[in-house]
């Protein structure tokens, strides 16, 4: 099952680059929708510009991908950079990541960002990124969480419907029945951080809000281990101390989707 | 003369011209006093028209003319296009100009060479064609370069950066949290192909902005996550926390430490742990001293401790302290 995260506009001015083509594969891999506006399909620059403001109109995305030419050469210094102030000035909200090449450098950035005006969600990438770095960090920005939270091969956690599944051989899910309430809202927070951004620690007291008691420290402890114990059951393994959440000495802990 | 003028406007410095036309029009004004002037003016001083005053005159205007055609001919002889390099400051702008050409066209075929390695994996994974696991970890290590290559151009473009002594060091609103996480997502898929993880925390969670400049914060932190990945254990934790009207950015990692007799010449420039061993270098030992000297020249410092005990408890860990700067 996809996890559909949303609709990302990808609007390149060369004939569908090879980056630009792993990009949308990967997005599509995590179950984003995307539409390509092209010079391709749609000639010169004037031409792709309004091309992709109707593509906006049309159906607003959830982020666009820009990776129009920022300018090598003077001549064509503002192009790109046009296309972005417009998208902005009509969509001030519209999370924008834009590909800069490498030789721009990363005084272009604040010249970009500058000539903006607004503190709209712009981002810049190089484009040299791999594809995973490109979604991670179009999930950041776009900022909203799925309803379901795909972890690793087999792991779902459905925010929306509170509860885990856990995929089978055959493709099928099952949920895993322990982990409710308390249990699961700890998941959740945990998954969000992870879906946000990798590696992110959630803090002990983040965590420790859903639990009541003195020492709620070690309250946490213990749901922790519930939640390991019925997670590896329902994958028929056993999570060690290393294993999917880990505790990070004197800070809180993480998620690490299960490897293998 | 305009010419001349025109050439100092563009910062070329024209005094020994100058001087030569000097001394060329005095000559010339001390030969006329001395052959013409003097026998129509009553009460000439005569001691003016004697004859070595006139021979002083003409060597004026010999040594004058020299200067001045020497001198214009010295700065005719300068590239025109960018290359006013009369000061420190016209050489580095050349050297960025250059630079920024040479980046270009090295990005561009790398930029290629991976645009083709991911359009190989896609096509692989859409025809699912059964090939050798071989072929995919020989597209993984060609992608695990792309980190390294990006570093090293920063790193260059840090080094010309620093070459312009009078850059004027930037503040703008950053949230320190936002870059370390950019630099977690850069260097997850090459950590998780080593094996190795990447957590990282701020304190507080909610930690507002700064006053720097965010592509010197994410230069040197960078850095510090690629020697942890380069030297380090398979654990790195960076923390970002304030303290007082400073905050720093703490890179650990749990490898087996940095012995004591390294330690000092960690930020020497060109200095790589193989050299101490006599080995062929692996990087160019730039990423160490360009970070602490950047973190000086915003008022801050790049320190490392490090504990590189036989048994456990080892781990090395780098700070990077800067000011929150000054709310405008």
């Amino acid at each position: 099952m996809a996890n559909r995260s949303g609709d990302i506009l990808v609007v390149d001015d060369e004939a569908t680059s090879a980056i630009v083509r792993a990009v949308c594969q990967r997005l599509e891999a995590e179950g984003w929708r995307t539409r390509v506006v092209s010079k391709e399909a749609h000639g010169a620059a004037d031409d792709m510009l309004w091309a992709a403001l109707a593509a906006i109109d049309e159906a607003l995305p959830d982020g666009v991908i820009l990776d129009v030419r920022l300018g090598d050469y003077q001549d064509d210094q503002f192009k790109g950079l046009d296309i972005l102030k417009r998208i902005v000035g009509r969509h001030p909200g519209l999370p924008v990541l834009m590909f800069t090449q490498y030789s721009q450098g990363v005084e272009r950035d604040t010249v970009a960002r500058s000539a903006l005006q607004v503190a709209a969600p712009v981002e810049f990438i190089d484009k040299l990124a791999s594809p995973e770095e490109v979604a991670l960090r179009l999930r950041r920005l776009v900022g909203r969480e799925p309803g379901n939270v795909v972890i690793g091969e087999r792991i779902v956690v459905d925010t929306q419907a509170g509860a885990v599944r856990v995929r089978d051989a055959g493709g099928a899910l099952h949920p895993v029945p322990d982990i409710v309430g308390r249990r699961f809202e700890i998941l959740r927070e945990l998954a969000q951080a992870w879906y946000r951004s990798p590696g992110n620690v959630v803090p002990f007291e983040r965590l420790e809000r859903y639990l009541d008691g003195d020492d709620t420290r070690a309250s946490l402890r213990v749901r922790i281990r519930e939640i390991k114990v019925s997670l590896g059951r329902a994958l028929g393994t056993k999570l060690k101390a290393n294993d999917f959440i880990i505790s990070v000495r004197e800070r809180g802990y993480r998620l690490a989707p299960p490897r293998g | 003369m305009v010419a001349l003028l025109k050439r100092r406007r563009r910062g070329a410095h024209p005094w020994p011209a100058f001087l030569g036309i000097g001394l060329a029009v005095g000559g010339l004004a001390v030969m006329a006093a001395s052959r013409f002037v003097a026998p129509a003016v009553p009460y000439f001083p005569q001691w003016l028209a004697v004859r070595p005053l006139a021979y002083i005159g003409i060597a004026g205007v010999v040594v004058g003319l020299a200067l001045a055609v020497g001198a214009y001919a010295f700065m005719a002889a300068r590239p025109r296009n960018g290359g006013e390099f009369g000061d420190a400051g016209d050489w580095s702008r050349l050297t960025e100009q250059q630079f920024a050409a040479f980046q270009h066209d090295l990005g561009r075929p790398m930029r290629r060479i991976l645009g083709k390695c991911r359009e190989v994996r896609g096509v692989l994974a859409a025809t699912g064609e059964d090939v050798s696991i071989a072929v995919h970890e020989l597209l993984d290590e060609i992608e695990e370069q792309a980190p390294s290559f990006r570093l090293m151009m920063s790193n260059m473009q840090a080094m010309i950066n620093l070459e312009t002594p009078d850059a004027p060091a930037a503040r703008y609103p950053v949230e320190p949290p936002a870059v370390v996480s950019r630099i977690v997502e850069r260097y997850a898929g090459q950590a998780r192909e080593q094996g190795k993880d990447i957590a990282w925390w701020s304190e507080p969670e909610q930690f507002g902005f700064v006053y720097s400049d965010a592509a010197i914060l994410e230069h040197i932190i960078a850095n510090l996550v690629d020697n942890a990945l380069r030297y380090g254990g398979d654990y790195i934790e960076i923390g970002v926390q304030r303290a007082g009207d400073e905050f720093q950015v703490c890179v650990t990692d749990d490898g087996a430490g940095i012995p004591a007799h390294y330690r000092p010449h960690l930020f020497t420039r060109g200095w790589t742990p193989e050299m101490g061993r006599n080995q062929e270098k692996t990087s160019s030992g730039l990423g160490l001293y360009i970070s602490r000297t950047l973190a000086h020249r915003y008022g801050g410092d790049v320190t490392v401790a490090s504990v590189a005990a036989p048994a456990s408890g080892h781990h090395t860990t780098f700070t990077l302290t800067l000011p929150t700067g000054a709310q405008f």
